[in-house]
């Protein structure tokens, strides 16, 4: 099979540059998994900004102006996507040496935080000293003292093989409640502003920072109404990650036990996890101006198609002034086929 | 796929090119040298892989003729049989011979006594003799012989390259066997079975999960690096075993979040199998699914009931074949459903499990014809050789 371009054509309108403030949605199931679509964000915002000149405001401005991505991911780790992004020719690693892209890991230590606040979390030296990252509890503004309760277990810790060199951020979910997201939303946000900072455009223009954030609905099952972190909680969550950045993507489950156990027709009765997630993932549907769905072919598997890719406008769409510059791109259903190369090829039905 | 031809071509020549044909997945986990006992480059894309112990498991994952270093296998079983606790035994009774570290959670010594005792190498024995009967009508007698000595002398290796053609590389002749032959009759001797660690369930202060969890992370970050894990996790969440308070969604999945954080890290080198009941635990609640999400491959194992025995008997495509027992789904692989899923030939096939007392067998399933239907049974029987009056038009 001939191998595909890094971006298939018919997926370009889709995932080239989000327009400012918007959020959109990718929703995956079990068998159909949106990481080669995140890889496309990534691909389409980090690599030769100039050729993918499909933007949003003035046409003039987009040449210099590159993107920055901060990548949150909550289920994989970063050798994952260093490995997979790098298949795509996308060197992850070089683009955080450019301050151009940011990791922040959820996966390796979200609910084992080490109690060692000596200890220090980045290796990496690439926090420039304006805003240092303290480990947690940041004295932030508006929001009040996240305590460091050791709730959340397993703080006093063993692990000594946790000093893995990588230049990720490590996300800790310590206390309950909306103090305990606050922590973690204070975190993210700190990456982002120092990534935003980092390199003051020519003109001293604040470059855009789009923001990733990988299965977060995975933090609402895992904690859920015995932590007091509910759909709303995640919800304001959410929002408050949207003002930092200037586009935002959510990647969240839509498998169907946990959207339609919560229905009223549903034979059994729902569990607090079914409800909160049902909630949760229609309420950022709601806010989304782009949901785009992955999930299996009805008429089961096939060798040459992996899965079916709906683009959808979400709730939120036409809401914003200037919304016809956004009219670059329509509702569609195609389907996709990942290679064993890594390349991704989306063709419609019947093609 | 004519990319998959030229790879494995390629890897024959010698051992390092496929890690740096495919420059992207060596980061996986630390280059392993050759020569560890018990694992080997992918032939997909040159990660490092395990046996789970039972070849047609093996074959089954994704063309990765293993399970890969750092990824999880969630075993689901339907209904009250233990057969996903026969492929346990055989994931831990491998782990043990290739003196790799097994930590048992949740089970007591005796458990590791009862693991299935080795028979050789390699299932060189009766596969030989299996694949045997079925050459036989097509292979001229004399010639017949020519082969078998042939086989005799590349070793056990070379039929188990041939009966998995996902995974065909030759570069073995000369390593350590991969996988292991075992005899659930029997009783695992070896020296190192000693060395599996058990983790037992135990009330203390702190939840149950993340004791275990801790413990786990203590022993793993306790051994020399160079060490490949095996964690097992038999019937979990079963209420006879586990408290009831665990199989809530703030218990479980946290400890599947953390299991999987500690199997990525770069250093560790670990594989877990976990086996769960789907009576209890139904596929079509939230949490089944969010633990489903959390494992990096998904089996589901359906037995047929007894009733069907005798729709199972007839399910042998041949007299000499043991009939299946029950289906067997794939939900999810490992690596391939992480990158966006497809491009597998075994996808999409319906595979039924026979579990016999030496191998737990993974075969596609096909539907016999109907038990009452006379007319198709006799033309299934007269497949061969057609009768005068079909001839006849």
């Amino acid at each position: 099979m001939p191998s595909q371009p890094p971006l298939p054509h018919l997926l370009t309108p889709y995932v080239t540059s989000p327009p400012q403030a918007s959020l959109t949605i990718l929703s995956s199931v079990l068998g159909a998994t949106s990481n080669w679509l995140v890889l496309r964000f990534l691909y389409a915002a980090l690599y030769a900004s100039p050729a993918s000149g499909v933007g949003h405001g003035v046409l003039g401005v987009e040449a210099g102006k590159k993107r920055k991505v901060v990548l949150v991911s909550f289920l994989r780790g970063w050798e994952f996507w260093r490995s997979e992004a790098k298949r795509l020719g996308l060197d992850l690693a070089r683009l955080i040496e450019k301050r151009q892209f940011a990791f922040v890991d959820g996966l390796s230590e979200l609910f084992s935080s080490p109690n060692a606040p000596t200890q220090p979390q980045y290796p990496g030296a690439r926090i420039p000293p304006r805003t240092t990252l303290p480990l947690r509890s940041q004295p932030g503004p508006p929001r009040l003292r996240q305590p460091v309760s050791p709730s959340a277990g397993g703080d006093e810790l063993l692990n000594p093989t946790t000093k893995e060199p990588g230049p990720v951020k490590r996300l800790h979910l310590s206390g309950c409640g909306i103090v305990a997201l606050d922590g973690i939303e204070k975190e993210i946000i700190a990456v982002i502003n120092q990534l935003k900072t980092s390199t003051p455009a020519e003109d001293g223009e604040v470059s855009e920072v789009l923001l990733v954030v990988d299965q977060p609905d995975m933090l609402l099952a895992a904690t859920g109404p015995s932590k007091a972190i509910g759909a709303t909680e995640m919800g304001e969550w959410i929002l408050g990650l949207q003002q930092a950045a200037s586009a935002t993507i959510v990647t969240i489950s839509a498998d169907s036990p946990l959207i339609h156990n919560a229905s009223a027709f549903a034979h059994q009765p729902a569990t607090p996890l079914e409800t909160g997630h049902a909630a949760f993932a229609v309420g950022l549907a709601h806010r989304a101006e782009k949901v785009m769905q992955l999930r299996n072919l009805e008429t089961g598997a096939a060798r040459d198609v992996s899965g079916v890719l709906r683009v959808s406008k979400g709730g939120a769409w036409g809401q914003r002034e200037g919304a016809e510059a956004e009219g670059s791109w329509e509702e569609k259903e195609v389907l996709y086929f990942v290679q064993r190369d890594g390349g991704v090829s989306v063709f419609g039905r019947g093609e | 796929m004519s990319f998959r031809k030229r790879n494995i071509g390629l890897s024959t020549g010698s051992d390092r090119t496929p890690t740096s044909d495919s420059p992207a997945q060596p980061q996986q986990a630390t280059p392993s040298p050759p020569s560890t006992p018990g694992v080997r480059p992918s032939p997909d894309d040159g990660r490092p892989t395990t046996s789970t112990g039972s070849p047609s498991l093996d074959n089954l994952l994704a063309g990765h003729g293993g399970l890969p270093i750092g990824k999880t296998l969630l075993l689901e079983e339907n209904g009250t049989t233990d057969f996903a606790g026969a492929l346990l035994r055989y994931y831990a009774a491998e782990g043990v011979v290739q003196d790799q570290k097994v930590h048992v959670i949740g089970m007591p010594e005796q458990w590791g006594r009862s693991l299935p005792g080795l028979i050789g190498p390699a299932e060189a024995a009766d596969e030989k003799v299996d694949r045997r009967k079925n050459d036989r009508m097509k292979i001229a007698w004399r010639y017949e012989r020519l082969g078998e000595f042939g086989a005799g002398v590349a070793g056990a290796r070379a039929t188990s390259g041939d009966q998995s053609p996902s995974s065909a590389d030759n570069n073995l002749d000369k390593q350590p066997a991969f996988c292991h032959a075992f005899d659930l009759t029997k009783r695992l001797t070896h020296p190192s079975i000693s060395n599996i660690s058990y983790i037992p369930i135990t009330r203390s202060s702190e939840p149950l999960l993340v004791s275990i969890q801790r413990k786990l992370q203590a022993l793993v970050a306790s051994s020399p690096p160079s060490t490949v894990h095996r964690i097992v996790i038999p019937s979990f969440l079963n209420p006879t075993l586990y408290p009831p308070e665990v199989s809530q969604p703030e218990h479980v999945l946290p400890f599947l979040h953390s299991l999987r954080a500690l199997m990525s890290l770069p250093t560790s080198r670990i594989t877990a199998m976990i086996t769960i009941p789907l009576s209890l635990f139904p596929r079509s609640s939230g949490l089944m699914r969010w633990m489903e999400i959390l494992s990096d491959g998904v089996v589901e194992l359906c037995p047929f009931p007894h009733s069907s025995d005798a729709l199972s008997t007839s399910g042998a495509a041949t007299s000499h074949e043991e009939p299946p027992q029950g289906m067997l789904k794939t939900h999810r692989l490992p690596v391939l459903h992480e990158r966006g899923g497809g491009s597998d030939q075994n996808i999409g096939q319906d595979w039924a499990f026979t579990l016999s007392r030496r191998k737990f067998e993974i075969k596609p399933f096909s539907l016999p014809p109907a038990e009452g239907d006379k007319e198709a049974q006799d033309n299934a029987r007269s497949d061969k050789m057609p009768k005068k009056e079909d001839l006849e038009f």
